[in-house]
């Protein structure tokens, strides 16, 4: 632990990663959006088929017995059945967001064995949905009043269109790209404009 | 601009969840505010993610694992997720956002001795202690070395030692080798983690006692 744990430097490297022919991918990731979006329980039964012995593998070397290892099946895929919802194929691979889950339930149950206490540090730690404008959440509640739905329809159709799907049609951003055929990019950039539109109009009210 | 950041090696064992709770909060209240070490970290991840699944051949499952399975996918619940609202923080007639993984973590309120004064975070973890420290304009930190190591993350204001001045964000890990005195000019707010009680000149120990004890 003791040594130069700082850098002074952040470079990413980047051309070093290569694609993975072994994984399917294509097929893990949709039915992980499977399982989210009609609770299909055959798509349940390939992910689990796929993940739990790895799953579990990776258990036995981190706490050194069975029973622990059988734990972290449990909690893990328990997660991936209940919180599918939660994972965006946009974001990354259905491997990536699994092996989160898993390194999540995995440190839990670590500092469990350490401190007798039951505990989900590991949800404030790495939160499974990180959503970087999570302080436009709180505005969502005071969306409704006439005065809000006034100074949206004063905004750029094209910004007004995105803000109306997501505040009020409840369309994920992904949805409304694919509805109206643009980037996701585009809708966020849209979105973050409308809001500071907005907020700039409400002043303190907001 | 942050300058400094967790090292590599910190950073994967982060990623794989294998550092104390005090040091991974500390990390990833650094991921939260430095976007160069988030695409580091999501590398990381893939990198970890298709090391443990990339094998495509699925083993067949045993009758334990089956039953397994079958349990878990008994009932359609799933798990709500509320939406996170950012907390505002004040200290010295200044609101600042703290990073998510620090406030979440219940505290102390804060006690202080001089400018100096920290609000222990309720988080236990063996020998390593965490606070958010707040430093008063023209306070400081007697110099002291350390028999352990000492994090200091920098969330708002000024702070300098004798390496130099850092922005929030920066990511500060000190060891048994250095001595420093850190100081800031118009006030700030750190995060530390601290894992050993901190070693003052002797002389001198007596008199700074209370303040190595509210930092450590
Ligand atoms: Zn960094």
């Amino acid at each position: 632990m003791i040594g130069q744990q700082q850098s002074v430097d952040c470079n990413v490297k980047s051309g070093t990663r290569k694609a993975v022919q072994d994984t399917p991918s294509q097929a893990l990731s949709d039915a992980l959006v499977k399982v989210a979006t009609s609770r299909d329980r055959k798509a349940f039964a390939y992910l689990f088929e796929y993940f739990a012995p790895k799953i579990k593998r990776f258990g036995v070397k981190q706490f050194g017995n069975e029973a622990q290892a059988m734990e972290l099946v449990q909690d893990t895929m328990t997660s991936v059945w209940r919180k599918a919802h939660l994972y965006h194929h946009d974001k990354g691979a259905a491997t990536t967001w699994i092996y989160t889950v898993m390194r999540n339930a995995s440190f839990d149950a670590l500092r469990k064995m350490k401190s007798n206490k039951e505990e989900h540090i590991s949800e404030d730690i790495w939160p499974i949905i990180q959503d970087s404008q999570t302080d436009d959440e709180g505005f969502k509640d005071h969306l409704q009043t006439a005065q809000i739905q006034k100074y949206i329809n004063k905004l750029p159709p094209a910004q007004r269109d995105i803000v109306k799907g997501v505040y009020f049609q409840e369309m994920s951003q992904e949805q409304l790209a694919e509805h109206l055929n643009i980037p996701v990019g585009t809708v966020k950039s849209r979105l973050r404009l409308a809001l500071q539109k907005l907020r700039a109009e409400l002043g303190d009210q907001a | 601009m942050i300058k400094h950041h967790p090292n590599e090696s910190l950073l994967e064992q982060f990623v794989e969840g294998s550092l104390p709770a005090s040091i991974s909060v500390a990390i990833a209240a650094h991921v939260e505010l430095c976007p160069c070490c988030q695409k580091k970290t999501q590398a990381l991840e893939e990198a970890k993610a298709s090391q443990q699944f990339s094998d495509a051949a699925p083993l067949a499952l045993d009758a334990d694992m089956i039953q397994l399975m079958e349990s878990i996918a008994l009932t359609d619940d799933v798990d709500e997720v509320h939406d996170y609202i950012q907390p505002t923080f004040s200290y010295q007639g200044r609101d600042v956002q703290l990073p998510r993984a620090i406030a979440n973590i219940d505290r102390t309120k804060f006690s202080g001795v001089g400018k100096v004064s920290r609000a222990r975070l309720l988080l236990e973890d063996g020998e390593l202690r965490s606070s958010l420290l707040e430093i008063e304009a023209e306070g400081e930190i007697p110099e002291h070395t350390h028999t352990g190591f000492e994090i200091t993350l920098l969330l708002d204001g000024d702070f300098s030692d004798e390496s130099g001045e850092y922005v929030p964000g920066d990511f500060i890990w000190q060891d048994g080798r250095h001595n420093h005195s850190p100081r800031t000019k118009s006030g700030c707010l750190c995060f530390t983690v601290v894992s050993s009680a901190l070693h003052f000149n002797k002389g001198l120990s007596k008199l700074l006692n209370p303040i190595g004890n509210l930092i450590y």
